[in-house]
């Protein structure tokens, strides 16, 4: 039976027609607004600082390799007011989550930023999201 | 000089004692002279509360206001130099490489007009003789002073100086004494120390502030320019976000440079 860990990355979630309005202090040029991916792993770590937050994900592609990706998400300020706290996010959980990658195919996307985040399931729980 | 704390320890007792005074004025069966002019105070407008920005438009440009076209505003040749050289993280010219944005290569002040293009929220304490603006992004803080002019030959500073007075409804803010260091927005525009701002502030409803801005500044644009921001109140309590050059170099060297070359297969 194939376990959470070994579900790959997919691209679930393909294009969407309507890029959900968010941005962060550098701006978004490096990512691909256009497109949301849905991403299926581990966390590693979870580093909750300024500028952004970021998450640490081990997901395996489609040839069977571990990745690492790096989710980006809003400050730790603006998180709060998403309803995420410090603790949303640990170690060891899996997690179900959406971003726009990164234009030149790099592991690393953008999930939130000021008032708008993009899904996350954690352990089956979804997190707060706008 | 004053450490951040200790300024905004003096600031909240400024506001405190504000707030006594006005408490007294409906307590005491004798007002004292001074408390005899509390209602005077009751009646200005009441911009109590911290805004967040709606929108959060990256240009103060009118006509454009997302920055898509970016040599709308009237550019001098001094000012058009300096905007084709910026590589701002926002508008027609975004980009992820070799950005020179002060603010997120070097975490400098954005000034007082980019501040408002942030996500993060502004406060007003309204006091006897000068209104504090209190700002999340990077802690910073200015006074506005009521009761004084300009000084004549005030000197070049992040934050300018800034004298206000209540026009009925709206507070309009006069700031002078500006460096150039800094961008008036998130696109890249430049000003020089010549700028002269006007902000009106203004409450539409109970929730809603709006803010409107004059850019007269002859040395980087061949006429005067005004943009609108319109704010909500927010009910998440003022936190304050610093910037830390070396939080910023860490994730410029873990997320922004990843994103900016060509990975390895």
């Amino acid at each position: 039976m194939k376990s959470k860990r070994s579900i790959a990355f997919c691209f679930a979630a393909g294009l969407l027609l309507v890029a959900i309005p968010i941005s962060a202090h550098h701006g978004t040029s490096g990512y691909d607004m256009e497109k949301v991916i849905t991403l299926n792993g581990t966390v590693t770590s979870f580093n909750w600082s300024n500028p952004h937050c970021l998450i640490h994900i081990d997901v395996k592609d489609s040839k069977g390799d571990m990745k690492d990706w790096i989710l980006e998400l809003a400050a730790p300020t603006l998180m709060t007011r998403n309803g995420w706290t410090k603790d949303s996010l640990k170690p060891g959980d899996e997690v179900v989550a959406e971003t726009h990658p990164a234009k030149n195919g790099a592991t690393t996307g953008l999930s939130g930023a000021s008032t708008s985040l993009l899904k996350f399931v954690v352990n089956g729980h979804a997190l707060p999201f706008h | 000089m004053l450490c951040y704390t200790t300024r905004l320890l003096i600031i909240l007792a400024a506001a405190s004692v504000f707030s006594s005074v006005s408490h007294a004025q409906t307590v005491a069966p004798t007002p004292s002279a001074k408390e005899q002019a509390a209602p005077k105070v009751a009646r200005l407008p009441d911009f109590s509360g911290s805004w967040a920005v709606v929108g959060g438009s990256p240009s103060w440009d009118p006509s454009d206001p997302r920055g898509a076209k970016p040599d709308e505003l009237p550019m001098t040749p001094w000012a058009l130099e300096r905007f084709k050289a910026a590589r701002p993280p926002f508008g027609a010219k975004a980009t992820f490489e070799a950005v020179n944005d002060p603010v997120q290569k070097y975490c400098d002040p954005p000034g007082i007009t980019r501040l408002y293009a942030y996500p993060w929220q502004f406060a007003l304490i309204q006091a006897p003789g000068v209104v504090y603006m209190l700002y999340e992004f990077t802690g910073l803080w200015r006074p506005i002073w009521l009761d004084r002019e300009h000084p004549k030959s005030p000197d070049s500073t992040w934050m300018g100086d800034s004298i206000g007075r209540y026009e009925g409804d709206t507070l309009v803010v006069d700031t002078i004494g500006l460096n150039d260091k800094t961008w008036i927005d998130q696109v890249g525009h430049p000003h020089s120390d010549a700028l002269h701002l006007i902000e009106r502030l203004r409450r539409v409803d109970q929730d809603t502030l709006e803010v409107t801005v004059t850019f007269d500044d002859p040395k980087a644009y061949t006429k005067p320019f005004t943009g609108q921001r319109v704010f909500k109140r927010s009910s998440s309590p003022m936190e304050v976000t610093l910037c830390s050059l070396s939080e910023m170099q860490s994730f410029d060297d873990e997320v922004m440079k990843s994103t900016t070359v060509i990975p390895k297969k």
